[in-house]
């Protein structure tokens, strides 16, 4: 899209019509102070952007003037664009009734628009919608800068990173991830539902959830405490670095920083080396056994002792057992020591018959008393007589002496502590060790702290030689010393919230974990699939959107980069350097200027403003290759910190840019001092340009007297 | 194969409620660690391991103090075997070694005729109660001897080796 013509009729200092034809590439509009140029800017500006209200303090005083009362005119802004091929006109406009003197009525408020085809056929359309579909809200909004402070347009945390989302290809995955979430979601709560179900673990998983929440809060929590801590750090660093900036021997004060740093650092390393929970270690280490040996020899000698007796005891039962054994055994006795006939066979009274017949009725042989059949019979009837009587006081066979082994066990517990005896001889030596090894980090951690305060009694003394005067030395003596230890103590919280939150993390991790696995056995095979899938999809889009918005980061970094480097030809510049960071609901993209990966706090407003418009042309550019289109710049008195020389170079390296761009500048003018006459410097041949004018006020004029202003466009 | 240890473990041993001050100001219940115990003013991450301490405190002193009849007992409800963390494994040890040990003292300071348990004449119930009595008794002894040190001298346990001091000076001679 190009500005073709930019008209402007009785708008403040433009009396009457004035026209700026204008070209594709550069065009300058040069002007002193108070001359036009911002009103320029302004008029182009409320075409754009302006309301139906304050109408009458718009009109041009001198038109107001020559006109009679009770007459009218129109006051009007009007631009005329090219865009493929075809030309659109679009006019704001009021009609000015002149009341009495100096006063007039507004009325009549229009915004036109008219199209034109390629064959020159017009048509009348609506201003306001012709206007956003060539030039697009977003798009007007950072196209056009008034001053160098309004360059900078990301003081605002989240611009840049809404621009970034705009043009880069990041925004095409916004509604995917936002769906991704949404299903992700569903699917979770139709697993969690399912897995409710099952009452086993109906208390478990409550519990989980409950945790879950917890940890997640308490990750939030922490979350906000890093940011605000990182941001703090980042203040800090820029006060520092301010303070520094009015010290004269500043290399010095680094080196001095740098070592106290250093000394710092060895001493926080040594401190956290030195353990003095002795306490705990009497558990942890076991300490407290230092003086337990004689009482495991007490215990072992008791088991031991018992062990024997029990030994003693069960031998002498066994020894018992073993003569009944024996007598049982003799009894047995038989010819080739066969298993005899139990007693009762052959029965009591059968043997007591064969006994009075004196005949073994079993072999049906004479058996006379005294012989020795007979007395073997008899001898069986009486071992059968008595083992009726004997059996009733017999104890139980196979009952043992001890019913329960303690000892076993009580052996083992001895056996296996007599290992550990050792480690308990050697645990008063630990002790003394660790204790020579605190002392010594004790002495050295005192030794540094007198090299420490040798080093800051160095670094006031830097201090005190500074640019600023005296009385407020103290005051930034004072600052800079407590800011280094803030900067110590943020940084150390910086550590401490970082490892908390990974802690955090894991925990929540191992949590779902375990929720994900009750869920693996309880929940509908089938929802767990689709809920996996989901969340694979889910983290699929938001990782795409992710390094979709990086890319266009990086890509954006190099480009500023090229362009700052051209600006600022053969002086120092630094790294442009763009950082994502994701808050808690939203992400924002800060810009940081790096000399060696180190933060530059406090650029001088030259290569603030450079850096600016090194951004802003590189959002231009990657605009204009995504869009396919290019859209105008229009920047009023963006270099007014530059310098001639300076801007002289910035304007021939925009020339090369291809968008469009109206600049309004008060460089190369020159007053005579005694014609009080105004003309353009030579110098301005050299600048390359497509087109310039020159607003400059119609002379004679009377500064306090509006109705004799009267801006003039002069096309050079 | 019988297990005295696995029975004793089971079981949670009492104090005299004389020394629950001594829980309150020196232990921490909820058990805070590392910076967070120190900054409190309290030396014990949790009550049993103050119970622990003070019953090997009166066993090296052979302090063996048996709660009177007349004074309440209290617990703070927590089985032996638990004792020593298994959760927080990472920060803190197991303390496995420590349970095994103070049961070893209890045996061999006990007077239980394992000939009787093992035939089945004593009840292994009544054995496990002695041996609790004799833990209770030393670490009633042990709580004196803090409470002693105590009111020698309130300051006496700001020092970050007293404790460790009072165990090391118990070495026999």
């Amino acid at each position: 899209m190009i500005i073709r013509k930019i008209q402007i009729d009785n708008y403040l200092c433009y009396y009457d019509s004035n026209t700026f034809e204008l070209s594709e590439g550069l065009n300058i509009i040069l002007g002193e102070n108070g001359e036009g140029k911002t009103k320029f800017f302004e008029a182009v500006d409320w075409l754009f952007n302006g309301e139906n209200r304050e109408l009458d303090m718009l009109v041009s005083a001198k038109k107001l003037n020559e006109t009679e009362i009770g007459d009218s005119f129109r006051v009007r802004v009007s631009m005329t664009v090219e865009q493929y091929g075809e030309k659109s006109i679009i006019t704001k406009s009021f009609l000015a009734k002149k009341e009495k003197a100096n006063e007039c009525s507004t009325s009549s408020f229009v915004i036109e628009g008219i199209s034109e085809n390629s064959s020159g056929e017009r048509t009348q359309v609506d201003g306001q919608t012709l206007l956003d579909r060539i030039f697009p809200f977003q798009i007007r909004k950072y196209s056009m800068f008034k001053g160098e402070a309004e360059l900078n347009i990301f003081e605002s945390d989240s611009a840049l990173a809404n621009l970034i989302n705009l043009f880069s290809e990041a925004k095409h995955y916004d509604k995917y991830s936002e769906k991704g979430t949404f299903l992700r979601e569903k699917a979770e709560k139709a697993v969690e539902d399912s897995s409710k179900l099952d009452k086993k673990n109906e208390s478990l998983y409550k519990k989980l959830e409950g945790e879950i929440t917890l940890l997640e809060r308490e990750k939030a929590k922490y979350l906000v405490h890093l940011n605000s801590t990182e941001e703090e750090i980042r203040k800090i660093e820029g006060n520092l670095q301010l303070a520094e900036s009015h010290v004269s021997n500043a290399d010095a004060l680094g080196t001095l920083n740098k070592r106290i740093k250093e000394i710092e650092e060895k001493i926080s390393h040594l401190t956290g080396r030195i353990d003095e929970n002795y306490t705990t270690s009497l558990f942890d280490e076991n300490w407290i056994l230092v003086n337990f040996e004689s009482f495991h020899k007490e215990f072992a000698e008791k088991v031991s002792a018992h062990s024997k007796t029990r030994r003693e005891i069960q031998s002498e039962h066994d020894k018992q057992q073993g003569i009944k054994v024996g007598e049982r055994k003799a009894k047995a006795e038989l010819l080739n020591n066969a298993i005899p006939l139990p007693n009762n066979i052959p029965s009591k009274a059968i043997m007591e018959e064969m006994l009075n017949d004196e005949i073994c009725k079993v072999c049906n042989r004479e058996a006379k008393k005294g012989s020795e059949a007979y007395e073997f019979m008899m001898k069986r009837l009486k071992t059968y007589l008595e083992s009726q009587v004997t059996e009733q006081n017999e104890p139980e066979k196979d009952e043992p002496l001890f019913k329960y082994d303690y000892t076993n066990r009580l052996d083992n517990l001895s056996i296996s502590h007599e290992d550990n005896l050792k480690n308990l001889r050697l645990i008063r030596t630990k002790i003394k060790e660790l204790f020579e090894f605190n002392d010594d980090r004790k002495k050295d951690i005192e030794e540094l702290n007198e090299q420490l305060e040798k080093e800051k009694t160095e670094r006031e003394k830097i201090l005190g030689n500074s640019s600023i005067g005296a009385e407020k030395l103290s005051d930034v003596l004072k600052n800079y010393n407590a800011w280094q230890r803030d900067l110590k103590n943020r940084n150390q919280d910086q550590v401490d919230y970082t490892t908390k939150l990974k802690s955090l993390e894991s925990e929540l991790k191992a949590k779902k974990e375990e929720k994900d696995k009750i869920d693996t056995s309880s929940a509908n095979s089938f929802l767990i699939k689709t809920r996996n899938i989901l969340r694979d999809i889910e983290t699929i889009f938001v990782d795409t959107k992710e390094k979709k918005f990086d890319e266009f980061i990086e890509k954006l970094q190099t480009k500023s980069n090229n362009f700052f480097k051209t600006i600022n030809i053969d002086a120092f510049t630094g790294t442009i350097v763009f950082t994502r960071r994701n808050k808690i609901n939203r992400t924002i993209v800060e810009v940081e200027l790096q000399e060696d990966g180190r933060t530059f706090y406090k650029p001088n407003q030259s290569l603030l403003t450079s850096m600016h418009i090194s951004i802003l042309f590189a959002i231009s550019e990657l605009a204009s290759e995504i869009k396919e289109e290019n859209f105008p710049m229009i920047f009023d008195a963006p270099t007014s910190s530059f310098g001639e020389y300076k801007t002289a170079q910035f304007l021939n390296l925009i020339f090369e840019t291809e968008n469009q761009k109206i600049l309004l500048i008060k460089d190369f003018l020159h007053t005579d001092k005694v014609t009080k006459t105004l003309s353009i410097k030579k110098e301005f041949e050299n600048v390359r340009r497509n087109k310039a004018f020159w607003v400059k006020l119609e002379r004679p004029f009377d500064p306090n007297n509006l109705k004799t202003i009267n801006s003039q466009v002069i096309t050079l | 194969m019988k297990n005295l240890f696995d029975k004793w473990k089971t079981r949670i041993p009492k104090y005299s409620e004389a020394h629950k001050d001594l829980f309150t100001s020196l232990s921490q219940k909820f058990g805070a660690e590392g910076e967070k115990k120190i900054n409190l003013g309290k030396h014990f991450s949790t009550n049993y391991e103050l119970y622990t301490y003070a019953f090997f405190l009166g066993l090296y002193n052979n302090e063996f103090a048996p709660i009177p009849d007349g004074e309440k007992k209290t617990d703070f409800s927590h089985h032996i075997q638990y004792w020593g963390s298994k959760t927080t494994i990472s920060t803190r040890k197991d303390f496995t070694n420590l349970q095994e040990n103070i049961f070893i003292a209890l045996v061999a300071k006990t007077d239980i005729d394992l000939v009787t348990l093992e035939k089945g004449d004593l009840d292994e119930d009544d054995a496990v109660k002695l041996l609790i009595k004799t833990m209770e008794s030393y670490t009633n002894g042990g709580l004196i001897l803090i409470k002693e040190k105590l009111e020698e001298n309130p300051n006496y346990f700001l020092q970050p080796t007293s404790f460790l001091n009072m165990i090391l000076e118990t070495e026999k001679e």
